[in-house]
């Protein structure tokens, strides 16, 4: 096999990320990688590419049977680890508590196992460090999933003649960074018309997306950010969108 | 616990993931409802048959659950991360088999079901699936041919390039154009290839 470099590299790297390389010459490719660590970006971006084929099959519905299978599984396992984790912490306790008997018996031995005290506490030092660490770890998960919560929380529902014919349309925060604006019971527009989605700020609109209303409702990412904008509007544009709006926007949320 | 499982609902998959890191099972339970399909429509288009697929994703899932401090957010969504360990291990298994049952194209039809607390999630999962195979459908054939064969059926390249008595290099080549054209498709609308 010819030994890797950064032309092989290049000519291995998409059968690399669709899983097409035999073992020697995958562990050959990751061999390299790790050695040229400012090429794991790139393959992470063109690893992404090929997983889209993942959310390409047809659907199919695991039997309920395979949840129960799992479940048990993951019950049966779930109370020892979390003992673990307690006798861990358990064990933590116990170390705190050593370094009083080490220094009432320190007052008596030898110089070597003063020193051997000192590095005692340097681990007793470390350790309460770890606990606070732990602490803190655990305060900033629960403001995470606060923080969560109140983006999951957040829609802005949009108004306007079409929301009056029934339509209903939210703008969603999904995760960080990642807006949508989720419709359904949209009108149909003709093929040579799209919706349009505009992030107005002061009275400038910006393109932010494009959908094809149908009948089972649709989500649609938005392009811009909607931070400080003051209206986010939807109007029907000309197919493949249009630089400014070119009519009456048929849904509207002021923020 | 009814009100438990309900704030469950509502959070990110990654805060999941950190519960499930803790041993919450509730928190597994969540992701496994949430992902459990995509997963096994996956595991069924590798194996072709349900109890093969059943399998697959059981083991993918306890991976999930025992491996859940190895998911790395910057990498990718946990969506993508679950779909990884199951297309990972399906290779492995579809390679280990001594005589290779290769994929069927066969699919069962299957009622889509939602969770109404999870209409949101569902509707963008959804829009991206849509995505993906209008993505899929802009590639000519004997390219997505190739790269279904390398993604869902195990086959290595050379392997590909015995099947269809194709040099070695043009295999490569139309991996290359797939994905660079899955790439394109995504670009061309300004959209980011979701990950």
């Amino acid at each position: 096999m010819s030994e890797m470099n950064n032309e092989r590299f290049e000519d291995l790297k998409d059968a690399y990320v669709l899983g097409a390389l035999p073992e020697e010459e995958r562990l050959s490719f990751e061999e390299y990688l790790v050695a040229h660590p400012e090429r794991q970006a790139e393959i992470d971006e063109l690893g992404a590419v090929a997983g889209l084929l993942a959310f390409s099959p047809p659907e199919q519905e695991p039997s309920p049977e395979l949840r129960n299978r799992v479940m048990e599984v993951v019950e049966a396992e779930a109370e020892p680890r979390r003992v673990r984790e307690r006798s861990t912490l358990a064990r933590v306790g116990d170390y705190l508590s050593v370094p009083s008997l080490a220094l009432g018996a320190a007052a008596l031995l030898v110089i070597g196992l003063l020193s051997w005290n000192v590095l005692l506490q340097g681990q007793v030092e470390d350790l309460q460090g770890q606990v606070q660490d732990s602490q803190g770890q655990v305060e900033d998960l629960q403001a995470q999933v606060e923080d969560a919560q109140t983006q999951q929380s957040q829609t802005i529902k949009l108004e306007g003649s079409w929301a009056e014919q029934g339509a209903t349309a939210e703008v969603a925060s999904m995760e960080e960074n990642e807006i949508v604006l989720v419709a359904r019971n949209m009108p149909s527009v003709p093929d040579d018309r799209t919706c349009q989605i505009w992030v107005i700020k002061g009275d400038v609109p910006k393109p932010s997306g494009l959908f094809q209303p149908d009948g089972n409702g649709t989500a649609t990412p938005i392009t811009n950010s909607i931070k400080k904008a003051d209206v986010i509007a939807v109007t029907v544009e000309p197919a493949g969108g249009s630089e400014q709006p070119t009519s009456d926007p048929v849904l509207l949320a002021e923020l | 616990m009814a009100e438990r499982g309900r704030q469950y609902l509502i959070l990110a998959d990654e805060d999941l993931i950190s519960l499930v890191e803790a041993a919450d099972a509730e928190a597994f339970a969540t992701l496994y409802d949430r992902h459990s399909r995509a997963a096994f429509s996956l595991a069924y288009r590798m194996m072709g048959e349900r109890q093969a697929s059943e399998d697959l994703t059981q083991d993918a899932f306890l991976k999930v659950w025992r491996g859940a401090s190895s998911y790395r957010a910057d990498r990718g969504s946990v969506r993508t991360w679950i779909l990884s360990i199951v297309h990972n291990r399906g290779i492995d298994q579809i390679r280990s088999q001594a005589s290779r049952r290769r994929t069927q194209d066969k699919v069962e039809a299957s009622a889509p079901r939602s969770q109404p607390s999870e209409a949101f999630a569902e509707a963008w999962r959804n829009s991206q699936r849509d995505q993906v195979r209008e993505a899929l459908n802009t590639l000519p054939s004997e390219q997505l041919k190739i790269l279904e064969l390398a993604y869902f059926s195990g086959y290595t390249h050379v392997e590909i390039s015995d099947l269809l008595g194709l040099p070695l290099g043009t295999v490569k080549g139309r991996m290359r154009l797939g994905l660079k054209k899955i790439r394109d498709y995504f670009e061309s609308r300004s959209a980011a290839v979701p990950r």
